[in-house]
């Protein structure tokens, strides 16, 4: 593995590693913007543009776009969180510098009001299906009730009265704030040549012109409010659970995501035993998210409604037993070797590793390689988990729930 | 290039069979075992007993209780993968490969020596009845679920998350006679993939499994088909569409040109349903189309979800593309189809969770493993003309589709 980084005179940064016994190389542009970046009025633009970005440049048509992509074979795709646009393509070595110059090219869409209203069903759409997976509808409004006034809690796709009301022109304007060289990041992880990178990059990306640009960084704790839908048409509960993390900056974000295994990892975890093994609950995880500026643990736990009061008091048990307590050594050790061994295994793959270059370039402006990465989780101790504990309060936590019943 | 990859194969002296391929590049390894046991194996009336086994063979096994033998696992930082399928309850695992032989006695103890514990039983049960009732809260899923139940012939298309009368139902002393007829070794798989030494693994195997005694498990008869059409009432925001028609087996001479006019109709952004449906008329956010096969029989099966207004014309869209694709298509079409499922093949060579599978599957459905330059060699024997002769001679005529939402749609 080596790595490699050029920064162009406009900002832009390239970073590149390069392991020549990779049979793929995955390429990607990231985005420093997200939903936490927009205002009311436009809320949902960000996955709207990332959408439109495929729709084609002044001499492609999105057919076209398409047909050029497959035509490399490519598995490509992008998704936008509430601080991150990101398109990535996974290609065999030899449609490297093609599927790159089609990134770079996209990087400067037509952005056609046709294209535009077609493309506004389908968010419309994919609103809709969202609507219809409580999993993920629960999180959503969890994360809205969470960051109350702050913008990490604006929803990445918007309403569909915000996305019906956006304007193709607004659109614009925002793409033009916001996808501006020193905001965004060119990566690449694989078996690909850094100079061909570069020379692609230098050819196209140097005309694009700097800007600044901005975004509001106050750390919040949540609001630590509690509430309930009822949906008739929903057969179990469905609940999340929110409260303050460190951000992506912190280094104690690897204790963080430790921290959030040995309370929720999917099996042999504290709710695993006490609520999955006895049947309690269905599925109850939690997961750590390290944020720009701030940071979230998130629990989805889905059960019976009849075993709600049952659940939120287990929870509640585990919690006060924590702050008491804390971790056991044994606990610590599990949760390390499961998270080392998912970390090799997903940075096995170009595209996984790429997706840690990209984000790591993004929050911390750094080169970490997966060993960097495995000593720090092994640097963890209980000391600093129970630290951890002791300052977030993980039991202080902002809850939604949905379920076919009135009382939560 | 040529692909070379070499593929390791052992018997052992009960009938299972051991599959090897060993990846340079990495420092994880992945196995899984391949048991007989699946939805459609089970006898009748136990619809999701095989969900059931899945977690209650974890719940204890050799002289560990529930929590030892997880704790256990998770000790070596082992990533668990169960799943059911018609024909196999899989239980497999990724992990660093200096864990291996540790892995596999645990395996084995869950495998030939599982407690089977009456109390754990219960959890295992009601957690298998929790997840049929999840399933009205992803209606995605359940329409996918739904519409394999009414193509497929009975059993083969029975649901592999379960039924809940069939489920309540159960009892531990069936289920756990069902693990004694049902864990043949002489017809099980396993697969194992990335960085471990064959020899020291066959001789780990042989040790544990050789000598457990085989059964031959019967072929399930089969029933008639569902009807064409079933709704499921829904107040949700989309209607969920699942559609599937009959194509050829992976055995069949025809079988890489179904896949690349499969890929045609469905593979990247460029393929008609994406381009028709999606980008020419934005009916939908979510549609597109996969090969299923079973051993037995092999399926189209195709999923769109769109809001009631939409849902006729989605349909309607859907089925004349289906039908379009035998009227002609350009060799530009072929290219790109052939391009996307080449790099797929190598894009997943390099996981070796995706190659342990792979390779099980290959020795499931085939009695052997493909190369990976076979495969290669012979997507790029097709033609535009092979291609559309197959699909001329093999006309989509019968549809079964299945919707869950607000709305009904009409099936011609």
């Amino acid at each position: 593995m080596e790595f490699r980084k050029k920064t162009l005179t406009n900002g832009l940064d390239i970073v590149g590693e390069l392991n020549k016994s990779a049979k793929s190389v995955a390429v990607g542009f990231f985005i420093k913007t997200g939903s936490r970046d927009e205002t009311k009025q436009i809320n949902g633009a960000s996955h709207f543009l990332e959408h439109m970005l495929f729709k084609g440049t002044e001499r492609l048509s999105a057919i076209e776009v398409n047909e050029a992509f497959d035509r490399t074979g490519a598995q490509y795709n992008a998704f936008t969180s509430e601080e991150n646009t990101v398109f990535y393509a996974a290609v065999l070595p030899e449609y490297f510098a093609r599927v790159t110059e089609l990134w770079i090219e996209l990087m400067r869409p037509a952005l056609r009001d046709q294209d535009f209203n077609i493309e506004k069903n389908v968010i419309k759409e994919e609103i809709a299906m969202y609507k219809d997976l409580p999993s993920f509808d629960v999180v959503d409004r969890c994360r809205s009730l969470h960051f109350d006034t702050h913008p990490c809690g604006n929803s990445v796709l918007g309403s569909e009265e915000s996305v019906e009301a956006l304007q193709a022109n607004q659109m614009r304007d925002y793409f033009m704030r916001r996808y501006v060289p020193n905001n965004m990041v060119l990566a690449c992880a694989g078996n690909f040549e850094w100079e061909r990178l570069c020379s692609l990059a230098e050819q196209t990306c140097c005309g694009w012109q700097r800007q600044t640009v901005e975004r509001e960084l106050q750390h919040f704790t949540g609001s630590k409010r509690k509430e309930h839908i009822k949906k008739a048409n929903l057969a179990r509960e469905h609940i999340c659970l929110m409260s303050a993390g460190v951000s992506a900056q912190n280094e104690r974000r690897f204790a963080a995501s430790l921290l959030a295994a040995i309370i929720g990892d999917e099996v042999g975890s504290r709710y695993y035993w006490q609520l999955i093994d006895k049947a309690i609950a269905e599925t109850a995880v939690m997961q750590f998210g390290a944020m720009d500026g701030t940071g979230a643990f998130c629990s989805y736990i889905r059960c019976g409604s009849e075993n709600v009061p049952e659940v939120l008091g287990i929870i509640n048990g585990i919690f006060v037993d924590l702050s008491k307590a804390g971790i056991t050594k044994e606990e610590l050790i599990k949760a390390k070797n499961k998270m080392l061994s998912a970390l090799v295994i997903k940075n096995e793959l170009p595209m996984g590793r790429l997706i840690d270059l990209g984000f790591n370039w993004i929050y911390l402006k750094q080169y970490r390689t997966v060993d960097d990465d495995i000593n720090a989780i092994k640097a963890v101790t209980v000391k600093d988990i129970n630290l951890l504990i002791r300052h977030l309060e993980p039991g202080d936590f902002t809850q939604f729930s949905i379920g076919p019943t009135q009382s939560e | 290039m040529a692909m070379i990859e070499k593929l390791d194969k052992h018997t052992l002296k009960n009938g299972m069979v051991i599959l090897g391929e060993q990846m340079e590049a990495v420092q994880s390894v992945a196995f899984g075992f391949m048991l007989p046991a699946g939805a459609a194996m089970l006898p009748d009336d136990c619809c999701g007993a095989a969900n059931v086994i899945a977690d209650w063979i974890f719940r204890g096994a050799g002289d560990k209780n529930s929590r030892q033998l997880s704790d256990a696992l998770d000790g070596l930082g082992l990533h668990r993968a169960s799943s059911i399928s018609s024909s196999h309850i899989s239980i497999g695992a990724a992990l660093e490969a200096s864990n291996l032989s540790q892995a596999l006695d645990l395996h084995a103890d869950i495998i030939i020596r599982p407690s089977l514990d009456k109390d754990q039983f219960e959890l295992a049960r009601q957690l298998a009845i929790d997840g049929v009732q999840a399933l009205d809260d992803d209606p995605r899923q359940k329409v996918m679920l739904k519409l394999k139940e009414q193509f497929y012939p009975a059993p083969l298309g029975r649901s592999t998350a379960g039924d809940i009368e069939q489920l309540s139902s159960l009892t531990a002393e069936q289920t756990g006679q069902i693990v004694k007829d049902s864990f043949s070794l002489s017809e099980s798989i396993f697969a194992v993939a990335g960085k471990y030494d064959f020899d020291s693994v066959c001789r780990q195997l042989d040790g544990l499994f050789g000598t457990v005694s085989a059964r031959q498990v019967e072929p399930s008869v089969l029933g008639l088909k569902a009807e064409k059409y079933q709704h499921i009432p829904n107040e949700g925001a989309q209607v969920h569409i699942g559609l599937m028609t009959e194509t050829v087996k992976l055995t069949d001479s025809d079988y890489y040109n179904a896949r690349v006019a499969m890929s045609v109709l469905s593979g990247g952004m460029s393929a008609r349903l994406f381009t028709e449906v999606r980008e020419k008329r934005g009916l939908c956010y979510a549609v597109g189309a996969r090969y299923h096969a079973l051993k037995e029989t092999a399926g189209i099966m195709c999923y769109a979800g769109t809001i009631p207004e939409n849902a006729q014309e989605t349909l309607d869209v859907i089925m004349r593309e289906f039908n379009r694709l035998r009227e002609g298509i350009s060799e530009d079409e072929i290219e790109r189809a052939k391009a996307g499922l080449k790099s797929m093949l190598i894009l997943q060579s390099e996981s070796s969770s995706s190659r342990a599978g792979g390779i099980a599957t290959d020795y499931y459905m085939l009695g052997r493993v493909r190369s990976l330059d076979e495969i290669k060699n012979r997507i790029d024997a097709t033609s535009v003309d092979s291609i559309l002769r197959f699909l001329q001679n093999n006309e989509f005529r019968e549809f079964t589709v299945v919707t869950i939402g607000p709305k009904q749609v009409s099936v011609q």
